[in-house]
Parts: structure tokens; C-alpha cells; sequence
């Protein structure tokens, strides 16, 4: 199963009771009202354990979480360079001004 | 200036300030001019629909410029404003709706399908506004409308209308500790008298900037808009709080003044979100309010900790039937008054009683009744429920608590809450407070779980920091805190613990939750939460 397939599963099994009720890879969860903060944090422990990756407090953002396609950009970018923490991912919360 | 409607506050807001940014929202920055303009289109629009006062128009609608304008332009065409959770599934929409006969709903397309499940037509709804609709609709009955029609149909002026201040503005459904929802009546007198006491107390001026993560379909993001908009300042929406590092990013770039949470919001903050790092970029954040219920010492001596230097920290308590607040603590006194709850809001009085309505001495302990111009005028269609909450004395607010010398009152738990363990009479806050005073939960709620032997014996779920966490650890912090008696029974730990959409533990939900398979006793690893019960949604 690739990458996109397993988070899938995980999201569909976890949190849609089984049914991908024309789940897209670029859904919002948030908009589509599929995962709820709660939902986002099962996601990040799902992707820890399964992944063996960390994520920081400053990865938990809309563009690197809020759909499948994103989740798995994401996963590969951590992955990529395992072990540098948040430096690696993409799409950092910005520096304010 | 007692005879202002809820409306006014927008109206004279856009009349002294027309080109200030009223709201934000992603990219969006609207005026006062064009969100009194656009909401004098929706109030216009409404009345050529024949929608008469008093009427109920439902919304099923985020936190958005179009609930903003909606909300608004339902009190300027003399209807009641009636906004419910969009999250809410067909059956229980179609519940609440039968309750409330609403002659018209606004629904997002987030809440469309459900609204649709609940099949309008056999509710006597008239007409739907969708804004930016997703579905084919067939109504027989009901008409559909985009949103974006009806705001082109309707003129710009002020309506200009006028009625009692007690006339109803808005009912707004509360969970409640059990049983069905009650929806609580709120006349404009009620909202404005509130409004006008959290301006005086927050010292609220056309300068500040609130970050808004909390629904406005509950009183307490309610009061955020009407608070912001009577002085002319801003709101700031941010529906991703699912995403907390999204939104301390956005409070440094707009460099707001003012944050609101509920203790979940803030204990997701200090746990989940990089707030220390921005700690130094937050020049601008004046205070924070936190209000929905109790939150533990622990919580809030972190929340001190991590919070920017000049930022206060203003503790509080409401109710829906207050129309959101009725006491505070001023922040220069929070490390004295660390556990209380405050002192009665300018224009609330609140009495400690006991069970046949006397005022207790300071010190002994009792309900909080609480009376002033914010006192809802009682539950839609429940005469019962309304009879039991209010009287001669005012709102029984159903919390115990005490007065101490200096007038500050604490609250030390619910009436409905207390648990009866083998003969002894058991407050869950005194517990949990002990157990998150260990330093090794998120949060905690202690509950009683059927015993052949004692009655009810003591469990508690709890969220850990640190997933390696034991029962017995945490047991062992709580031995110099609590006897014998109060220590749980049993520990099981979980990832998150059920809530209401208004962020309040959900009790029943918390119970259905022990009892679950997924909850190991005691185990090293959490198990994932399961939904709270009917349909509840489970979210810091």
C-alpha cells in the first residue's frame, strides 16, 4: 500500500466508520468537518508510531496536515531528512513580521 | 441608553467608524460601513420576505462575514436570531428545529446536507438561504436561495425600527450537564446590559484586536462580537484552532490585543502549540480571558508563566442564562484569588443560598443565584425548566460554592455532579484539581461508576502528558492531597476527553467512555477516544 493508501485507510477507518463518503486527497478535514482537533492529534500519533517521525507543536498547521494529499507531502518531507525536527518540514509557521 | 437594541451597537459603531475593520477572515477585511450595510440588505430583504418580529430565523453557519451579517440582520428586521451548532447531524438538527419552528434557516455548506436530511418542508421552514450551495435542492414548500441573492435584493439603509428592549433577540441552545438541550431566551436588554459590563470591566476600546477561535453559535463567542463591535474595534475569526501554531502565528501578524478561551483551549495552547516560542512576538496582547468552567491551578499558574509579561490574565464565570458573564477576577489579585471565581460583574449581584432560598454567612457554603439585567427571560417553551431556574432570587445558577471575607466567591462544584461515596457526599472538582496539580495530565475528569458495595465508587479518566505515565504515579502525587476515601478507585488513560461542542467535558460522554472497551486500566499507551455520546462532538 503506498503512503497516500495507508493515510487514507487510517482516515476513512479512524474516523468516516469505515465509509470514504467521496473522500478526495486534496478534502479539507477541517472544512469537510471530517477530523476535529481531537482528530488531529489521533492523526499526529498515527503518523508518529507508524512513521517513526517527530512532530513539533510548530508542524501542527493547515498546510501540512488538512488533507490526505498534504499528509503525505509532509510524512515524505519528514522522512526525507530523518532526525532534524522541524526544520525539515514544509510550510513552517511563517515569521511574524 | 437602556432602550438600545442588540443592532444599535453595530449601527452607531458604523456610523462613528465607517472605514474601520470591523472583521477578519483568511484574506477577507470587512468595514463597519459595509457589514452594517450589508446586514440593513439581509434586514430589508427579510421583511419584503414577510418575516415578522419575534419570528425564529435559524443559523447553521460557522463563524464567518456571513454569520456576522446574518446575525445582525435578523435583529435589524425585529426577528430573533436562533444560531445552532452546523456540526449538529440530521436527527438532532431535526429535533431542535421542531422546537423551535423557525420560519427560516441560513445554512453554510458545512451544515447544507444535514439541513436537507432534516427535510425543511415537513418543518414549516419557508425559506432556506444557502450560502455557496453544494446540493441540488428540490424544496416543495421550503424555497432555496443562495445567500449571495438575497444581500442583492435588499436595500441599505437602517431599518430604523424600534421596539422594547425586552422584546427576544436570540435563543441560544445550551447542552446543559443532562437531558435534552434547552434553548435560553435573551431579550436585547439582556445582551446589551451584558455587553455594556464587559466593556466597562475588560476596559474594551476601538483599539483592540480579539483573536476569535470560539464559536459564535455559544454565548461566549457571542459576547466576543457584540463586545468588539459596540466599541469599534475588531475581530479577528480563525475557525483552525484544530491547528493552535496556525493561530498564534496570525495573533503576532495582526498583533492582537485580546484572546478568549475555554480551559481545554488553554490547556491545547500550553501543550500543543509553539506559545513559548512566540511568547516575544505577542508585543501587542493585552490580555486573555478564560471562561466555560473551571480551570485548575495548574493551568492557570503555566498559563502566567507562558503567557508575555504585560499580557493579563482576566479569570471568569457565565452562564447562557446570564447571557455569558457574571463575575471576574481582576488579574492583579488572580495569585491571591487563584481558585476563585470572582466578584460579581458590574450590574450582577450573586447570592451564596441555601436550600429553602436564605442567604447563607460569608464562608458557608451553597448556590450561586444570580440576578441583574442579563438574566435570561427563561428556556423556550419549557416552562418547567424555567420554573426551576428562576425565581424571586434570580437565575440558580446550580453551581455550590462559598463567599469569602473579601467578597470573592469560589465555586466547588455542581449540584448535579456530586457523587455519593460510601456515605460520604463527593465534589469531582476537588479531585480532578488534585490530580492535575501532579503536573502529569493534559486534563482529568473523575466520575462515579456504579458499586454494589459503596454505591458509586470513584474512577477517573485522564489525558497524559507523557504517555509513559502510570495509574500509580499519578495515585502516589495524590496522597499528601487527598484522604483515602477521595483517591480513585481506578485510573484509565485516554487521548482526549469527551466534550460538548461548547468545549465542556461531557460527562455522560466520559462515562460511556470508561465503560468502553478502548480504555485500558491503567495502561502505558492511551487509547483513542471514542465520540461522545449522542452525536456530541469530541474537540479541545
Amino acid at each position: 500500500m503506498s503512503l497516500q493508501e495507508e493515510i487514507r485507510q487510517f482516515i476513512v477507518d479512524t474516523f468516516l466508520f469505515g465509509e470514504d463518503g467521496g473522500l478526495r486527497d486534496d478534502s479539507s478535514f477541517l472544512q469537510e468537518g471530517i477530523v476535529d482537533s481531537t482528530g488531529i492529534l489521533q492523526l499526529v500519533s498515527f503518523l508518529q508510531e507508524r512513521y517513526l517521525i517527530s512532530i513539533e507543536d510548530a508542524e501542527l498547521i493547515p498546510d501540512n496536515l488538512d488533507s490526505i494529499g498534504k499528509v503525505a507531502t509532509f510524512v515524505r518531507s519528514k522522512q526525507a531528512a530523518p532526525g532534524t525536527g522541524q526544520a525539515t518540514a514544509q510550510a513552517l509557521v511563517p515569521e511574524p513580521a | 441608553m437602556g432602550e438600545r437594541s442588540v443592532h444599535h451597537l453595530l449601527e452607531n459603531s458604523a456610523r462613528l467608524h465607517p472605514q474601520r475593520t470591523a472583521l477578519i477572515h483568511d484574506s477577507e477585511r470587512v468595514s463597519y460601513g459595509r457589514l452594517n450595510q450589508e446586514a440593513n440588505c439581509l434586514a430589508s430583504f427579510l421583511r419584503q420576505q414577510g418575516v415578522t418580529a419575534g419570528e425564529r430565523v435559524a443559523l447553521l453557519l460557522e463563524n464567518s462575514l456571513c454569520y456576522v451579517v446574518s446575525y445582525y440582520g435578523i435583529l435589524k428586521a425585529g426577528a430573533v436570531a436562533v444560531p445552532l451548532n452546523p456540526e449538529l447531524k440530521a436527527e438532532g438538527l431535526g429535533e431542535l428545529l421542531r422546537d423551535l419552528e423557525p420560519r427560516m434557516v441560513i445554512v453554510s455548506r458545512k451544515a447544507e446536507h444535514a439541513l436537507r436530511e432534516s427535510d425543511p418542508d415537513r418543518l414549516g421552514i419557508s425559506l432556506v438561504l444557502v450560502q455557496d450551495p453544494a446540493l441540488a435542492w428540490s424544496g416543495g414548500h421550503a424555497r432555496i436561495l443562495p445567500w449571495e441573492d438575497a444581500l442583492e435584493q435588499g436595500g441599505t439603509e437602517d431599518p430604523g425600527q424600534c421596539g422594547s428592549p425586552d422584546r427576544l433577540a436570540s435563543i441560544i441552545y445550551t447542552s446543559g450537564s443532562t437531558g435534552k438541550p434547552k434553548g435560553v431566551m435573551l431579550s436585547h436588554r439582556n445582551i446589551v446590559a451584558n455587553t455594556d459590563s464587559i466593556v466597562a470591566y475588560l476596559g474594551l476600546t476601538e483599539q483592540d484586536i480579539q483573536m476569535v477561535v470560539l464559536p459564535f453559535f455559544y454565548v461566549m463567542g457571542k459576547s466576543l462580537l457584540n463586545t468588539h463591535v459596540a466599541v469599534g474595534g475588531t475581530v479577528v475569526l480563525n475557525n483552525n484552532f484544530a491547528y493552535p501554531a496556525s493561530v498564534i502565528a496570525q495573533m503576532a501578524s495582526e498583533r492582537v490585543t485580546g484572546f478568549s478561551g475555554v480551559p481545554a483551549t488553554y490547556a491545547y495552547l500550553l501543550h500543543r502549540s509553539p506559545l513559548a516560542a512566540f511568547r516575544d512576538r505577542l508585543s501587542e496582547l493585552r490580555y486573555c480571558t478564560q471562561a466555560g468552567g473551571h480551570m485548575s491551578r495548574q493551568i492557570k499558574e503555566q498559563l502566567i508563566e507562558a503567557l508575555p509579561p504585560h499580557t493579563r490574565l482576566f479569570v471568569m464565570y457565565g452562564a447562557t442564562e446570564a447571557a455569558a458573564r457574571l463575575s471576574y477576577v481582576e488579574p492583579e489579585r488572580l495569585r491571591e484569588k487563584m481558585e476563585s471565581i470572582g466578584r460579581p460583574i458590574p450590574g450582577v449581584t450573586i447570592r451564596v443560598v441555601d436550600d429553602q432560598g436564605r442567604e447563607v454567612a460569608r464562608g458557608e457554603s451553597g448556590e450561586l443565584v444570580a440576578s441583574g439585567a442579563n438574566i435570561m427571560q427563561g428556556y423556550w417553551r419549557d416552562r418547567e425548566a424555567t420554573a426551576r431556574a428562576l425565581d424571586h432570587n434570580g437565575y440558580h445558577t446550580g453551581d455550590l460554592g462559598y463567599q469569602d471575607a473579601d467578597g470573592y466567591l469560589y465555586v466547588t462544584g455542581r449540584k448535579d455532579d456530586l457523587l455519593k461515596v460510601g456515605g460520604h457526599r463527593i465534589d469531582p472538582q476537588e479531585i480532578e484539581d488534585a490530580l492535575m496539580a501532579s503536573g502529569l495530565l493534559l486534563e482529568v475528569a473523575v466520575l462515579g461508576v456504579q458499586d454494589e458495595l459503596l454505591g458509586k465508587r470513584l474512577v477517573a479518566l485522564a489525558v497524559p502528558l507523557d504517555p509513559a505515565t502510570t495509574a500509580g504515579t499519578l495515585l502516589a502525587g495524590c496522597l499528601d492531597r487527598l484522604p483515602r476515601h477521595k483517591l480513585p478507585g481506578e485510573v484509565r488513560f485516554v487521548q482526549a476527553l469527551p466534550k460538548y461542542p461548547s468545549s465542556k467535558v461531557d460527562r455522560p460522554g466520559c462515562l460511556a467512555l470508561f465503560h468502553s472497551p478502548g480504555a485500558d486500566a491503567g495502561s502505558e499507551r492511551p487509547a483513542p477516544p471514542q465520540p461522545g455520546t449522542s452525536g456530541e462532538e469530541v474537540r479541545p
